[in-house]
């Protein structure tokens, strides 16, 4: 959308509305929306969003070790001495991240990928941040590899690439369980899913 | 008559995007309507009764209500998803090749039975026989035949002459092989070998299970990939994506882990 399509808005109105149109899932009129919503927001808080953007564009870095979204290189997950550094666990985004990090259930380090192999949308395993993760295996202190990826085609297929490339190294490498979610149903379960469960079983 | 607001179609997919908040995109390509395009609405929400039936390289029964512009999925069932496939890389990379090139040559509204059994049968085969590299050669020249684009392997193209049993050349926008007197203006030309013009005639007679009796030298078979490759792109116009991870896979180097 450019300017000339809102004559009667001012021009820093229109610049806003336009930039705001650039953010995913924002069409013209929910542009249009935010902006005049922003225009009524009171002034520190305005400026506290702007402030936050501007922040976040200048501090944000990768961690040099795991990859991860970071203000400060390394990561605090990484520089902290309360966890375990003989675990590494692999994970698509950030996001994945902190879904983890809810659940307590984890002490280890981590690994961004940055994205998933997947062939038919032409990413390959160069245009992930797996370069990165293999020396840090060669550190003898890891000895186990968390794959975290998604359960669907794209992470499989990273999950086994990662585990071809250290077939023969002195490392665990390991996935989460597969199979049925919480509040899930047998009978729309679909056979792949079902049988990896049926696999996957434990002693009640 | 008036257009009935749902109907069932039989698939494979070939590929899904991700869609609005919870939505996937899919494409299949149908048994009876050739390729399709269809939201299934909360698709990606764990405890939705959908997930996991739209992986690419699904077989799916679905039933489907039109939407103005994208059909809508009402409901689905897995016929066969190929998980023995699924659970190696090559054959999961070959079998993304396998979906790449039939969502390249499908058409939208365009039965074409051949072409679906064709796909589901070379998925069958490489799930069976993953050690069978000649499978791929197999369904390169027959989905160049049932879409109509087959390279003409006897005859020369321009002159028409049935060709000598000798060294040949081979010409992907001619539409195939050119005797060595002919050199039509302003199109690409390659070398053919004669070992390799037979490759592709037994290629283009065999049924799947007469493909270990085909033996043919790493060469040969690498001067059968590069020819049919080079064609498929030219008539699909662009680049195959899956080709460059199979490649990759085929040459990567182990990582330099202490063991």
């Amino acid at each position: 959308m450019t300017t000339e399509h809102l004559p009667s808005a001012a021009p820093s109105l229109a610049r806003l509305i336009q930039e705001l149109n650039k953010l995913p899932g924002v069409g013209p009129k929910s542009a249009q929306r935010l902006a005049y919503f922003i225009i009524r927001l009171p002034n520190e808080e305005a400026f506290d969003l702007a402030e936050a953007i501007s922040a976040v564009k200048h501090n944000i870095v990768f961690c040099q070790e795991c990859q991860n979204l970071t203000d400060t290189d390394p990561c605090t997950v990484c520089t902290n001495p309360q966890r375990s550094r003989d675990q590494i666990c692999v994970v698509e985004d950030p996001l994945d991240v902190l879904a983890l990090e809810r659940t307590h259930c984890y002490h280890g380090l981590y690994h961004v990928l940055h994205g998933v192999i997947s062939p038919l949308n032409g990413i390959g395993p160069e245009q992930l941040k797996l370069k990165e993760l293999f020396p840090r295996l060669a550190n003898n202190d890891v000895k186990e590899l968390v794959i975290a990826t998604n359960p669907t085609l794209e992470g499989e297929a990273t999950a086994m690439y990662i585990s071809r490339h250290l077939e023969g190294a002195n490392i665990k490498v390991t996935h989460l369980a597969r199979g049925l979610p919480v509040g899930g149903s047998l009978e729309y379960s679909d056979e792949l899913t079902l049988s990896r469960a049926f696999q996957g079983r434990q002693q009640v | 008559m008036p257009v009935p607001k749902t109907y069932r179609a039989e698939g494979l997919v070939v590929k899904n995007i991700s869609f609005g908040e919870a939505d996937l995109l899919v494409t299949l390509y149908s048994r009876e309507s050739g390729k399709l395009k269809a939201v299934a609405k909360g698709a990606r929400r764990s405890n939705s009764k959908m997930v996991g039936h739209f992986e690419p390289l699904t077989v799916a029964k679905l039933s489907l209500a039109r939407g103005r512009s994208l059909d809508i999925v009402n409901q689905v069932e897995v016929t066969e998803n190929f998980s023995s496939l699924k659970s190696d890389l090559i054959t999961l990379a070959r079998g993304l090749y396998v979906a790449e090139l039939v969502d390249g040559f499908g058409s939208e509204a365009n039965s074409n039975q051949p072409l679906y059994d064709l796909a589901v049968e070379t998925l069958g085969a490489i799930q069976q026989h993953p050690s069978w590299e000649l499978i791929l050669r197999r369904f390169e020249l027959h989905l160049m035949r049932v879409s109509g684009f087959m390279p003409e392997l006897f005859h020369c193209v321009d002159c028409r002459k049935p060709l000598e049993p000798e060294q040949h050349r081979f010409s992907p926008d001619a539409g195939g092989t050119l005797c060595l007197n002919c050199t039509p203006y302003g199109v690409q030309i390659r070398s053919l070998s004669l070992r390799a013009l037979k490759v592709l005639r037994l290629l283009h007679r065999s049924r799947i299970a007469d493909l270990p009796q085909l033996q043919a030298h790493k060469t040969l078979e690498q001067e059968v990939k590069s020819l049919l490759s080079t064609t498929l792109s030219y008539w699909m116009d662009k680049e195959i994506r899956t080709n460059s991870f199979l490649n990759h896979l085929e040459y990567c180097p182990k990582a330099e882990v202490s063991s």
